[in-house]
């Protein structure tokens, strides 16, 4: 199957500083992919490579067949971006927020604009009273949740989150947690998503792609716990990681 | 592949009542539209789905759907065997479509959906039903204290990434000027209210007292001559000039450039910068642009009603204080003023107009980081156009002086 996401020999630095070295990732359709690393590994710049925000010193990204480059026409409307606070519009009501992408890329009368806008952030978990409000009115977990129905606005390939459940309690995260696995399994959904939180990464996550000395080891999340790479080795022989995974395994769920 | 069909009942959540009542077409004949078939059987008005019913075609499908009439159906039957694709979208148009038939009375009835298109259905009927069971605890933030605080001040940008950055606005201002958008029409609008009409009272308040110091102090030196009807010549040219056009500079400068560079920095903090590129939106388009096209046109009104009101300032002493009638003042005034020195004043306005914008929107995209980064830009950004202002006013009137103007 042809990947949706395909980077390869990426190379990223600031200064003295190598990020990343020669960086090679692929992202299959369907797949719910975690990025994980250390902080300073690139996590973000990766994501944001990859959408275009940052500009690699060399690299080449491919998006759905699409070169990321000065011009990537379309994309836009194929991918939907959660970023880490939400990145809602400030002077626009949650609605008008949803709506924005709509009218931005399609020419439907304003009540179905409204409408569908309304359907997303139901589908979102969000109350009907959300709508009008601003979101500096609402929590930082109901503002991650308007800007999931953003970016689930025009019926995007690809999800891209950024470290969905940082910041969130442990129910909320748990909530969302939920959530994401809901969409994918009823949309047809490809999610990308950088987290810190095991326990998404148990849950939620089909593989893996750990960021380590500038590279990337990726695969199932089963495979890539046993490499003997030394991080990594710890990252998953954290005693918190082992309390998931038990949990995991009474909960009878499977991935 | 399994088939399903459903019957859908709905609660008439909010009734499109529709009152049309003519059947337009042959009683039993099959009308066919781009993406669906329908006929009538009966009592049974019978809507076969073909093709895509997507995000990309939404306004197509309801446009069609539109013509569609019940007319004395008492059941609809949406045949959707023959769809190809259908999402979200898509099954909000057809579901609207039958809560519109439910409304009006009749039954409707999902036939033949495929599971993979059925899935989409279910979805709008489940997220309705379980809107409230989702949201079933408030989400609480564990904020992170003061973690903007720790982040260091990013490293002070060199000359080179200076002058990269004035290249950016220029390219900003151009290209957004060449790229017109509704969005960017509708900014532009809020911006002039912003900038320009919430600006009239103190724009005006000040250029007032201006016109009342100028009065003072003029008359003052004039009386030494016995010229002191001359003040009201003295205040006309300087307002027209000098004043009008430099108060409401600076008083945007103060007003709007310390409120573009914040709004912007903002904006880049909390990633909504990043978030309308990757939704499409060019910034330099829609932020950008708006701010400082708004500027160079309410900056001029401003000035204008600035020498206005600075020469009703003028009257006030005058009249007041002075011993100089109304009429009087009003003669010298008209006898003084000339278009040549209005222009000379007005034209200025631009050009601070797109300093203040310019330094303003520049130093908000400069923010990178951290909330106290943000402060300090936004405080350059006022300290630099008033700079700016006063600096360009000097060598407007060095150039006027030597132009003879």
């Amino acid at each position: 199957m042809e990947p949706v996401i395909r980077v390869s020999k990426l190379i990223n630095h600031f200064g003295a500083q190598r990020v990343h070295d020669g960086l090679d990732l692929e992202v299959l359709h369907g797949e719910v992919l975690g990025i994980v690393g250390g902080s300073g590994t690139g996590k973000s710049v990766l994501l944001r490579s990859i959408l275009g925000l940052h500009k690699p010193q060399s690299g080449e990204i491919e998006v759905l067949g699409q070169r990321i480059g000065r011009k990537h026409t379309g994309l836009e409307k194929q991918w939907g971006v959660l970023f880490q606070n939400g990145a809602l519009l400030s002077a626009l009501t949650v609605c008008q927020n949803v709506e924005l992408p709509i009218a931005l890329h399609s020419n439907m009368s304003a009540a179905i604009r409204r409408e569908l806008a309304e359907l997303k952030i139901q589908m979102a978990g969000l109350q009907p009273d959300t709508y009008d409000k601003y979101p500096a009115e609402l929590s930082g977990g109901m503002r991650k949740r308007a800007a999931l129905a953003r970016a689930l606005a025009l019926e995007p390939k690809i999800l891209f989150l950024d470290e969905p459940t940082a910041g969130l309690d442990p129910i909320a995260a748990t909530e969302f947690d939920e959530l994401t696995a809901y969409l994918h399994s009823s949309l047809d959904l490809t999610i990308v998503m950088i987290t810190h939180d095991l326990d998404t990464l148990f849950t939620v996550c089909d593989r893996v792609a750990v960021l380590v000395d500038g590279k990337a080891v990726v695969g199932p999340l089963q495979e890539v716990r046993e490499s003997s790479h030394p991080w990594i080795h710890r990252y998953f022989s954290d005693p918190r990681a082992h309390r998931i995974e038990h949990m995991e395994r009474n909960r009878g769920r499977t991935h | 592949m399994a088939w399903y069909s459903l019957t859908v009942r709905h609660s008439g959540r909010t009734p499109l009542q529709s009152s049309r009542n003519a059947w337009s077409g042959a009683a039993d004949g099959v009308h066919v539209s781009p993406y669906f078939e329908y006929q009538r059987e009966s009592d049974t008005l019978i809507i076969s789905l073909k093709d895509d019913w997507t995000f990309g075609n939404a306004k197509e499908l309801d446009d069609a759907l539109r013509t569609v009439q019940g007319n004395g159906a008492r059941q609809i039957t949406f045949q959707c065997g023959g769809l190809q694709k259908i999402d979200l979208a898509g099954a909000w148009v057809l579901f609207r479509k039958s809560q519109e038939f439910e409304a009006e009375g009749r039954d409707t009835q999902f036939l033949g959906f495929k599971a993979a298109h059925f899935k989409f259905l279910q979805n709008i009927t489940d997220i309705r039903d379980s809107a409230v069971a989702v949201q079933s605890a408030e989400p609480v933030v564990l904020t992170e204290p003061g973690r903007l605080n720790q982040i260091l001040e990013a490293v002070g940008r060199t000359a080179t990434a200076g002058i990269e950055d004035v290249g950016r606005i220029a390219h900003a201002i151009l290209s957004g000027i060449t790229h017109p958008s509704r969005l960017a029409l509708d900014e532009t609008i809020r911006q002039i209210e912003h900038t320009g009409a919430r600006a009239v009272p103190i724009v005006m308040l000040i250029a007032f007292f201006m016109g009342i110091i100028l009065a003072y102090q003029g008359a003052n030196q004039l009386a030494e001559f016995g010229a002191e009807i001359l003040v009201a010549d003295l205040v006309t040219v300087s307002m027209l000039r000098e004043m009008g056009v430099l108060l409401a500079g600076i008083m945007a400068a103060g007003r709007s450039g310390s409120a573009f560079a914040a709004s912007i920095g903002v904006m880049k903090l909390n990633e909504e910068i990043d978030a309308l590129r990757v939704m499409g939106l060019n910034p330099n388009h829609v932020l950008i642009a708006p701010r400082v096209v708004a500027l160079v046109i309410s900056l001029p009104l401003l000035a204008v009603l600035g020498m206005m009101a600075g020469m009703v300032g003028g009257l006030t002493v005058s009249v007041l204080a002075l011993d100089i009638s109304a009429v009087q003042y009003v003669e010298r005034t008209v006898a003084s003023a000339s278009i040549q020195d209005f222009l000379v004043g007005l034209v200025k306005a631009p050009v601070f107009a797109l300093l203040i914008a310019g330094v303003g929107t520049l130093r908000g995209i400069q923010v990178s980081g951290s909330a106290e980064q943000l402060g300090r830009l936004t405080t350059t950004a006022v300290v630099q156009a008033v700079f700016l202002v006063i600096l360009a006013d000097a060598i407007f009137t060095v150039v006027f002086s030597r132009l003879g103007i």
